[in-house]
């Protein structure tokens, strides 16, 4: 009888909290918690992945640098040549030409959308309110067949073909684990603009008590980690528009 | 008593606990990462609705479409992208906000050119951001909505006008009025049940100021009427409290659908085009209203009202107005004459069929026009126009799939003729890949099953082509009527069916059966009529106050024959007025066997009948009533050829009903097209589940299955073809495949295809499908997502050598993932630029190989056995040849990669050293000057990847013919093998090169390096040099 009555009120206990109405805020504070703790995430500094890059069947070790200050770093290694492929020192983004193998500055736009974005360090979600940044709950959806939160993220505006656009994506937060599993964001330039590109993450792991993705897939490629540093040492000149020698201008 | 209750609740725990030993997954849960694939055609489009302008930005422009949904560009119209996939495609209106226009968005759902095949919408829609998140707002049973007006000064006074039902009466029509941004609705202006707002216009400068239409209409399935004594015009000078009709000036009696624009530049201009028996025409009004002047009676103005009632001025000068019609019109005279926007002889500027037209906002040079073949553009006022290549939004009545490889896929579409194009095309599915087979409204396209020959058709069946693909000829071949008997009776989408046992034997349906038993050349009637042939329903003055006699609406005819794929003695016949009729004796005797249905209402039109390949007394039938106002899913099932018959719908379903597909393998594998998407059971019907994975919730209207490559073929009313690569997985799964963790699916072997091709012209503007993949796959089933920690899938060969490392799909439910054959590439010797060959990898040889999926510490094993082309041409001898030398090359690639390696390593020390301890300089110098002499003979050390490109060295030669080698699917010729005999000498004269400076100069070198107490140089050994 005490058996019978405690399942019913097993049963009614998780049909109501099943019902209990999540907020947005709710759900990036499970999200902090569930992955280390808000104090854990605010006293990062850097974050140095290192990784493969899987696309076209091809493999493409790189190593990613980005610091709270928002200064980034992508170097990969093409056929035994490791090179810095793009970096943004705060102020000054480029890139390198893939035919000349030379540092290139991107363009204006280019770089002011990258100096907005700058804020996103470690997680564009850590006190996004101070970040000038909005949320909104959607709803509940299923994505990659799992029971999520769709959480609306409104970012600062950019600039694109001289026009200022709305900066919005959508993540995904597994209902179970309150971390994202599937981001949206639309492709802003080019054939696809206005398409949905998804992202999916997965392969949560520890590093130092924080939890980070290991693997992010989209549709045209795969980021695999190996390891992630928090709080590398860098030389800061690897950030830097590496501006030729007068000897090298002549060549 | 007590005892009772106990009782009472332990059965009612029993119960769902057995309930919950079933595992049932809906939706994404089930099918996990299966992906439909759209495939176009974009070529010809599709009908256009609405067209709406951002107040303030010209490049954003909304399409409202009458399948497809909503489409945004924000690039001036040059390309769109669909932003309303989730909801209902058939669309009415878009308003965009004055006050918000980048953010708030309305649309109102439900096409309003009320031709007979229009589909239907479910309400009103809002978004706040600009089209990435929608929200309803009411209206669920106002099936089709005309427009929104939203008060430029206030966002949260808006009025709806819904046009409403179009089968049937209702009392959610008329003007509706919110005050609070669409949390409340109130009606203030309303006719009655019969006659609903087919117009509302907001005057620019005073939003009190509103002009409304109303329009009493009314479509049966065999008959439409346009009109009545409640068609009226009203104005509203007090925001919609108060309304006066204003028929100063229009003709009396029963008037039809009015047509009206107020000049944006002179709000006291008012258009209106009036339907009506006497003096219909353009009527223009200088007062706001208050008289009206009958100025133009064109054909061009007046022309099937039901269809083209907009009327557009050009926001700067209000003598500019352009009047949607067949071929549409231009009056730069304030309406006193027009020119057509196209002329109907020659080639045509635009498709015919204008419903839309919008004016850039800053430049009224530029217009856009939306027609029954989509959206066109023009740049210099309707002088010229260009079509939008890249709006899939091709409306299919049927499809059909062939057996060729790749295979082919047939149908027709609204007003855009018939058309056959390939499943797969190098490059991907492009416009030039389609060919047309009919003209008109297409319809029904067929293969012949063995020939080179397609059948088609057109409305009515007023043509039926027999078309030979090699000669390029058609016949005619259309059933005709009979001396002494009855006219035959076509449906509008005349049903024709190709036999499963006689390839020549055609069927074609009017009242009767006919069979051809010779590809149509003659006739045979194998049926007496098998319709009610009700002459209530055979009307023939169709159309109300304009006659629209177009056979559209010819009734009390056959719509559906399925032949037994068993018995070829066993044809099944549905008619469009509700008969489902059976011959087991090929035509001798027939039965009706509707009278068998529980549950359906008289004379439910028979949309399909699918005749099991499983057993000969089991059938499908589909009906749909929707055009007698009835919304509800009707799909049964019999066993015992109709004499019962059992209903499979269930209320996971949403819409009505049109077509169902029997899965070949498994017959509880079913899938349903229904007006709002698909749905697929894999119980035979107890539950189903709605497809949304890259599948818009569109109509589909027929669903074919390729038996070869077990592809789900939709023909959808807005969307173009759409296709499910591969459902076999869905075949497999159990109860018991459920309830593991992971489940590998069997898959056929995967083929090698022996194919390396160009493709792929189009223009980034262009539409181009997507080609399926031909990768090998690895189908497995997860029964949670993959989110924590680590997972690996891995391919190994028979002694668990890795091959390759592939990403694993990590969704719950079924997870495909694909392997393009390849093993990892080789290490490349490092150089100043890339060599394109070294990215090559080489393929694997055919065989078994091992599938390792690791999640965590666990560790699930399959395997995947990958197969030679059977169309391959070369011998087994030919392949070793080629995969012997493909595999030296690869070897000579990493040995050079290596030997480059330990260069660049004593090069790198003999610097460092040269720097810190310049007393070694003689000796640093003379290692470095050694190995840099050698090494700028086997990689490139200077140049870029383009035109300043270095002449090639070592490196460059041997990846070229290595990467030649490994992709050919031949045996190496002579001359590929003399020249890897040279590289392959002069690799071996590199390394003896190296070993003899190893041996002076880097010897003394280190032998320096160990006096001065430095380390010698580190080498890695080549096993970890390769693995690095």
């Amino acid at each position: 009888m005490s058996a019978l009555k405690s399942i019913l009120i097993a049963l009614i206990l998780a049909i109501t909290t099943s019902f209990h109405a999540q907020t947005a805020d709710e759900i990036l504070n499970n999200y902090f918690e569930n992955t280390g703790g808000k104090d854990n995430w605010e006293k990062l500094k850097g974050i140095e992945m290192i990784g493969v890059m899987k696309m076209q069947g091809m493999e493409i070790p790189f190593e990613q640098v980005s610091t709270k200050d928002g200064k980034q770093v992508v170097t990969i290694e093409l056929q035994g040549n490791k090179m810095v492929w793009s970096a943004f020192d705060g102020e000054t983004s480029w890139q390198r030409n893939q035919m000349t193998m030379e540092a290139e500055k991107s363009d204006n736009e280019a770089t002011e959308n990258l100096k907005k974005q700058s804020k996103d360090f470690p997680d564009p979600f850590l006190n996004y309110k101070d970040k000038g940044y909005s949320v909104e709950l959607i709803g509940k959806e299923t994505v990659d067949g799992t029971e999520a939160f769709k959480i609306k993220l409104t970012k600062d505006p950019i600039t694109i073909n001289g026009e200022s656009q709305p900066n919005i994506s959508h993540y995904y937060f597994d209902t179970e684990n309150f971390v994202p599993i599937i981001i949206e964001s639309e492709i802003n330039d080019g054939p696809m603009k206005g398409q949905i590109a998804k992202s999916s993450i997965s392969d949560y792991q520890e590093v130092n008590g924080v939890y980070f993705p290991f693997t992010i897939t989209n549709q045209f490629q795969t980021l695999s980690f190996k390891d992630i540093k928090l709080d590398p040492e860098v030389d800061t000149a690897i950030f830097a528009f590496p501006e030729k020698t007068a000897e090298e201008k002549k060549e | 008593m007590n005892k009772k209750i106990i009782f009472g609740a332990l059965s009612i725990l029993f119960s769902m606990s057995m309930h919950s030993q079933e595992i049932v997954l809906k939706g994404k849960e089930l099918f996990g990462n299966l992906e439909a694939r759209q495939i176009g055609p974009a070529l010809m489009s599709g009908r256009i609705i609405d067209l709406e302008n951002h107040p303030t930005n010209s490049r954003i422009l909304y399409v409202g479409t009458a399948g497809g949904g909503v489409w945004k560009s924000s690039n001036g119209g040059a390309s769109f992208a669909p932003i309303f996939d989730k909801h209902a495609q058939s669309i009415g209106v878009v308003a965009v906000d004055p006050s918000d226009p980048d953010n708030t968005i309305w649309v109102g759902t439900g096409e309003i050119w009320t031709r007979n095949s229009v589909s239907i919408g479910d309400g009103l829609y809002k978004s706040t951001d600009g089209g990435a998140n929608w929200k309803k707002m009411g209206f669920e049973k106002s099936e089709r909505i005309s427009s929104i007006e939203i008060n430029p000064k206030n966002s949260n006074e808006i009025y709806v006008a819904v046009l409403g039902a179009l089968w049937g009466d209702s009392e959610e029509r008329g003007i509706y009025k919110t005050i609070d941004g669409g949390k409340t609705w109130n009606k203030i202006l309303y006719t009655n049940e019969k006659t609903g707002a087919s117009d509302l216009i907001m005057d620019p400068t005073n939003p009190n100021i509103l002009y409304a239409s109303m329009w009493e209409f009314r479509r049966t399935a065999w008959g439409f009427n346009s009109g009545g004594a409640n068609s009226a015009l009203y104005k509203s000078t007090d925001a919609g409290k108060t309304w006066n009709k204003i028929h100063n000036g229009f003709p009396k009696g029963d008037l039809g659908r009015f047509a009206i624009a107020v000049a944006p530049s002179n709000p006291k201009i008012v258009y209106a085009v009036v339907e009506s028996k006497e003096d219909k025409g353009l009527y223009r009004s200088d007062d706001a209203g208050a008289s009206w002047k009958l100025l133009n009676s064109d054909f061009e103005l007046v022309v099937r009202p039901f269809y083209f009632s907009r009327v557009v001025v050009d926001p700067k000068n209000p003598d500019v107005l352009i009047k949607g019609g067949f071929l549409g019109s231009i009056s730069r005279d304030g309406g006193k004459t027009f020119k057509a926007l196209t002329p109907l002889t020659g080639p045509l500027k635009l498709h015919p069929d204008i419903h839309d037209v919008v004016f850039d906002i800053n430049n009224s040079d530029r217009l856009y026009v939306g027609t029954d073949g989509g959206v066109y553009r023009s740049w210099d006022s309707a002088g010229t126009f260009d079509m939008v290549d890249n709006l899939p939004l091709s409306q299919f009545y049927h499809i059909s799939v062939d057996n060729d490889e790749p295979y082919n896929i047939y149908g027709g579409l609204q007003d855009n003729g018939s058309w056959w194009g390939p499943s797969s095309s190098p490059g991907g599915i492009e416009a030039r890949d389609w060919n047309p087979v009919g003209v008109g409204d297409g319809f029904r396209v067929l293969r012949h099953p063995t020939k080179r020959i397609i059948y088609s058709e057109m409305q009515g069946a007023q043509n039926v082509w027999r078309y030979d693909m090699d000669k390029n000829y058609t016949k005619n071949i259309q059933p005709l009527p009979i001396k002494g008997e009855a006219d035959l009776r076509f449906n509008w989408n005349a049903p024709m069916a190709i036999s499963n046992h006689q390839p020549d034997r055609f069927y074609m349906g009017s009242q009767f059966l006919h069979v051809s038993e010779d590809m149509g050349d003659n006739w045979k009637k194998i049926s007496p009529d098998l319709t009610t042939n009700d002459p209530a329903k055979q009307d023939k003055e169709s159309g109300g106050i304009s006659t629209d006699k177009s056979g559209a609406e010819t009734h009390t005819t056959i719509f559906t024959i399925a032949e037994s794929p068993l018995d070829e003695k066993i044809i099944w016949v549905g008619t469009d007025d509700g008969n489902v009729q059976i011959t087991q004796d090929g035509g001798k005797t027939w039965t009706n066997t509707v009278e068998n249905i529980q549950g359906l209402p008289k004379n439910t039109w028979v949309y399909h009948i699918e005749a099991s390949s499983h057993k000969k007394g089991t059938a499908y039938a589909v009906f749909d009533g929707h055009a007698s106002g009835d919304m509800n899913t009707y799909v049964y099932k019999t066993s015992d050829f109709g004499k019962t018959w059992t209903s499979i719908v269930t209320d996971d379903i949403v819409g009505f009903a049109r077509n169902i597909q029997e899965d070949y393998v498994n017959e509880d594998l079913l899938f349903l097209g229904t007006e709002f998407g698909l749905f697929i059971t894999i119980n035979g019907g107890k539950n189903w589940s709605r497809f949304t994975n890259n599948m818009p919730a569109a109509a589909v209207h027929f669903i074919d299955l390729q038996k070869r490559t077990n592809d789900l073929v939709m023909g959808t009313h807005g969307r173009g073809a759409i296709i499910i690569d591969d459902i076999s997985p869905l075949r497999q799964i159990n109860q018991e495949v459920l309830a593991k963790e992971v489940h590998f699916f069997e898959t056929k072997p995967a083929i090698i295809k022996e194919e390396s091709g160009f493709g792929g012209g189009s223009t980034e503007l262009q539409f181009v499908g997507d080609n399926p993949n031909t990768a090998a796959k690895i189908i497995y089933y997860l029964k949670k997502r993959h989110t924590f920690g680590k997972m690996t899938l891995s391919i190994q060969d028979q002694e668990g050598n890795e091959v390759v490392s592939l990403t694993p799909g990590k969704a719950k439910g079924i997870n495909i993932v694909d392997w393009n054959f390849r093993k990892k590439a080789p290490k490349v010797a490092a150089g100043k630029t890339f060599t394109f060959g070294g990215f090559t990898s080489p393929r694997v040889s055919e065989g078994t190989y091992k599938v390792v999926l690791k999640k965590g510490k666990k560790e699930f094993t399959s395997s995947i056995i990958v197969k030679n082309d059977p169309e391959s041409l070369i011998t087994s001898q030919e392949r070793i040849a080629q995969q012997n030398a493909a595999k030296q090359l690869f070897d000579g690639m990493e040995d050079l990669a290596y030997l480059v390696y330990k260069i660049d390593q004593n090069i790198k020390k003999a610097e460092n050293l040269s720097k810190n301890d310049p007393a070694s300089s003689k000796i640093s110098t003379s290692a470095i000057d050694e190995l840099t002499k050698l090494k700028e003979t086997l990689v490139v050390t200077t140049g870029d990847n383009y035109v300043n490109e270095a002449e090639p060295q070592l490196r460059e030669k041997l990846s070229e013919i290595y990467a030649e080698v490994t992709n050919q699917f031949e045996k190496p010729s002579f001359s590929q093998l003399e020249n890897i005999d040279v590289l392959q000498k002069q690799i071996d004269e590199a390394k003896a090169a190296f070993e003899k400076i190893n041996a002076k100069q880097v010897a003394k070198l280190n032998k320096y390096l160990e006096k001065t107490n430095g380390k010698p140089t580190e080498i890695l050994d080549k096993a970890k040099f390769l693995s690095k």
